[in-house]
C-alpha cells in the first residue's frame, strides 16, 4: 500500500502534456473535430424534435384552454352560438375505446401467448399468425373501418358505437400481441424448466409463472393500445360515425372526440373551432397521462 | 451390473441400455446406471459429454422440445417412465430438480415454496405454514427469512435463492432430487453451505448431482460416474475412483490431462 501511494505522488508531479503523453497531435485534432462535430449535430437533431413537439403542445394549448370551462363536460354538441359542450363525445370516446380494449385485449394477450409459449407446436402456423399480426399493425386503419363497415354496418343497417368499438379493437389486438409475445420471450427459459419441474402442467406455468413475471409489460402493451386507439379517426368515420345528440345506446351511431375534432376542425363558426382545439387537448392529455403511467410503472418495476 | 452389486443399497432409479438424441445427433450412447437408493451419485465430465443429457432425462425435462427423444428403459419404482402413459407432473413431483441459475419465481419467498406443494397437496394454512416454515429449516434459510416470508425472493442473494430453490423442490417430498451444477453460480461460502445441505438431504433422497468440480464430487458423492463422448466410462466408489481408477481415460481426466 505505503509503495503505491509514492508512485501516485510522484506521478501528479509530472506534467501529462509531454513527451510519449502528446500523442500525434494531428489525427488527435481531427478526433476531437469530428467528435464535436458529430456531438453537435445530435444536439441540433434533439433540438429539432423538442421543439416541435413543444409547438404542438404550446399551440393546443394556447387554443384548447379557452374551452377547458365546465360547459365543455356537461354540454353536449350543439349548433353553432348556443354554447354547446363536447360531453357526448367525450363519453362516447370512453365508452368506445373502453369496449374496444375490453374486446381486443383478451384476444390479443391470448394470440401473444399463443405465439410466445406454444413454439413446440407447429412453427409455420405460428410464422404465419406472427405476420399476419404484423401486418395489421401497420394496416392503414381506414381499411379496418371499411371492413367493419362492410360486415357490421352494411348488414345491421346502421352505423353503432358498437362497430365503432368492433373497429378500435381491431387495432388493438397487434399492438397487445407484440408486447405480449415480446415480454413473454424476455421470461428466461430457465425459469419455465424451474416451474415444469416441480410437476406444473403447462397452463400454471403460462399464468403463474411466466405472465406473472412479464405482468408489467404486458400491461403496458395493453394501455400503449388504449393511448393509440383513442386518437384514432378514419376507423370510426364508417362506424360509429359520430352522433350531435346524448346517447350512450351501442346500438345506436356515437359521438367521440376525433370524429367531433374531424367535423368541427374545418367548420367555419369559430366556437366550433374552438371546441375542436379543446377536444384535441383532452386526447393529448390523455394520452399524456397513460403514457406517465406506463412511465412510472416500468420505473417501479426496474427498481 | 457391477455397480448395484458393489453396492449394497437398490436402485431408486435403473438406468438401462439408454441412447438420447438431439435430433440427429446420438448424445447418449448405450447408457447403463444405476442411483443407490439414499446416495449422492456425482456425475463427473468435460463438457458436452452427456451428464446434464442423463439427468434431463431422469425427469423427462427433454419432453418440452420437440427433436428430443430417448430409447431404452429407465427403471424408477417398478415402471419404465420413458414409456408413453407416464404421468409427466406425478414423475416430476416424484423426481426433483434443482438448476445450475437459482430461479426463484417472481412471487413471495412463501408462495416460491407453496406453488409446488399446492400442485399437489391440499394443505390448509396452518398445514402450509409448517410445511414451508420445515423446508426453510432444513436449508437453513430461515433465520435468515423467517421475518419477510412475503417479500420478493427476487431480492435474496444468489446463494440464499439456491437455498431457496432446493427448499422448493423438496417440499414437494420427492424421492429424488437432481442437481445439475447447483453451485456453479455461487460463490465459495455459498457452495460450502450447499454442500453440507446435500449431506444432510441424502438421509431422505436419493440424490444425482452433476458437477464440474472434482473436489465437489470427491466430497459429496458417494458413488461417482465418469462421463466421457456420450458413455459412462466408470462408476465406481467416490474414494476409489479419486484414488485407483480402472480407465485409463478416467485418470487422464481427474488429473487434470484433458477436460
Amino acid at each position: 500500500m505505503a509503495g503505491h501511494d509514492s508512485q501516485a505522488a510522484t506521478a501528479v508531479d509530472t506534467p501529462c502534456t509531454s513527451g510519449r503523453w502528446q500523442g500525434n497531435s494531428l489525427s488527435d485534432m481531427r478526433r476531437r473535430m469530428v467528435d464535436r462535430v458529430a456531438t453537435g449535430l445530435c444536439w441540433a437533431a434533439t433540438v429539432l424534435v423538442l421543439l416541435m413537439l413543444f409547438s404542438i403542445l404550446f399551440v393546443l394549448v394556447r387554443n384548447g384552454i379557452s374551452g377547458l370551462r365546465w360547459v365543455t363536460f356537461v354540454h353536449v354538441t350543439l349548433p353553432p352560438g348556443q354554447d354547446g359542450g363536447l360531453a357526448n363525445a367525450i363519453v362516447g370516446s370512453l365508452i368506445q375505446t373502453g369496449l374496444a380494449v375490453l374486446i381486443g385485449a383478451p384476444v390479443g394477450l391470448l394470440t401473444g401467448i399463443y405465439l410466445a409459449e406454444f413454439t413446440a407446436t407447429d412453427g409455420r402456423l405460428i410464422n404465419a399468425v406472427r405476420f399476419v399480426s404484423d401486418l395489421l399493425l401497420s394496416a392503414p386503419s381506414i381499411l379496418v373501418g371499411l371492413f367493419i363497415y362492410m360486415i357490421v354496418v352494411v348488414p345491421t343497417g346502421h352505423f353503432s358505437g358498437l362497430a365503432g368499438a368492433l373497429a378500435l379493437s381491431i387495432l388493438v389486438v397487434p399492438v397487445v400481441v407484440r408486447t405480449t409475445e415480446d415480454m413473454l420471450r424476455l421470461v428466461p427459459l430457465s425459469m419455465r424448466e424451474a416451474a415444469f419441474a416441480l410437476g406444473a402442467p403447462r397452463w400454471r406455468v403460462i399464468l403463474s409463472v411466466c405472465l406473472r413475471a412479464a405482468r408489467d409489460g404486458v400491461a403496458t402493451g395493453i394501455l400503449l393500445a388504449l393511448a393509440r386507439v383513442s386518437g384514432e379517426t378514419a376507423p370510426l368515420l364508417f362506424t360509429s360515425l359520430g352522433n350531435m345528440n346524448w346517447s350512450v345506446s351501442p346500438t345506436a351511431p356515437m359521438a367521440s372526440l376525433p370524429v367531433t375534432i374531424y367535423q368541427y376542425a374545418g367548420a367555419a363558426y369559430a366556437d366550433w373551432t374552438a371546441l375542436a382545439w379543446t377536444g384535441a387537448l383532452l386526447i393529448t392529455t390523455g394520452i399524456l397521462m397513460i403514457n406517465i403511467t406506463v412511465r412510472l410503472g416500468l420505473g417501479r418495476n426496474r427498481k | 451390473m457391477t455397480v448395484s452389486e458393489k453396492n449394497q443399497a437398490p436402485a431408486a432409479i435403473a438406468v438401462r441400455n439408454l441412447d438420447f438424441y438431439y435430433g440427429a445427433n446420438h448424445a447418449l450412447k448405450n447408457i447403463s446406471i444405476d442411483f443407490p437408493h439414499g446416495q449422492v451419485t456425482g456425475m463427473i465430465g468435460p463438457s458436452g459429454c452427456g451428464k446434464s443429457t442423463l439427468l434431463r432425462v431422469l425427469n423427462r425435462m427433454y419432453d418440452l422440445y420437440p427433436g428430443q427423444r430417448a430409447t431404452g428403459e429407465v427403471i424408477f419404482d417398478g415402471c419404465n417412465i420413458l414409456g408413453p402413459k407416464v404421468n409427466l407432473n406425478v414423475l416430476r413431483s416424484r423426481v426433483g430438480m434443482v438448476f445450475q441459475k437459482p430461479t426463484p419465481f417472481p412471487m413471495s419467498i412463501y408462495d416460491n415454496i407453496a406453488f409446488g406443494v399446492r400442485l399437489h397437496e391440499r394443505l390448509d394454512r396452518s398445514a402450509m405454514d409448517a410445511r414451508v416454515e420445515d423446508v426453510l429449516r432444513r436449508v437453513a434459510l430461515w433465520p435468515e427469512v423467517r421475518d419477510r416470508l412475503h417479500d420478493s425472493a427476487a431480492a435474496l442473494s444468489g446463494g440464499q435463492q439456491q437455498r431457496l430453490c432446493i427448499a422448493r423442490t423438496i417440499a414437494t417430498r420427492p424421492e429424488v432430487v437432481l442437481l445439475d451444477e447447483p453451485t456453479s453460480a455461487l460463490d465459495p461460502v455459498s457452495t460450502a453451505r450447499i454442500e453440507e445441505l446435500l449431506d444432510e438431504l441424502k438421509a431422505d433422497f436419493t440424490i444425482a448431482i452433476v458437477t464440474h468440480n472434482l473436489q465437489q464430487a470427491a466430497r459429496c458423492a458417494d458413488q461417482v460416474a465418469f462421463f466421457y463422448m456420450g458413455e459412462v466410462v466408470e462408476v465406481d466408489s467416490a474414494d476409489r475412483m479419486f484414488t485407483a481408477p480402472r480407465e485409463k481415460r478416467t485418470q487422464d481426466y481427474i488429473t487434470g490431462r484433458f477436460g
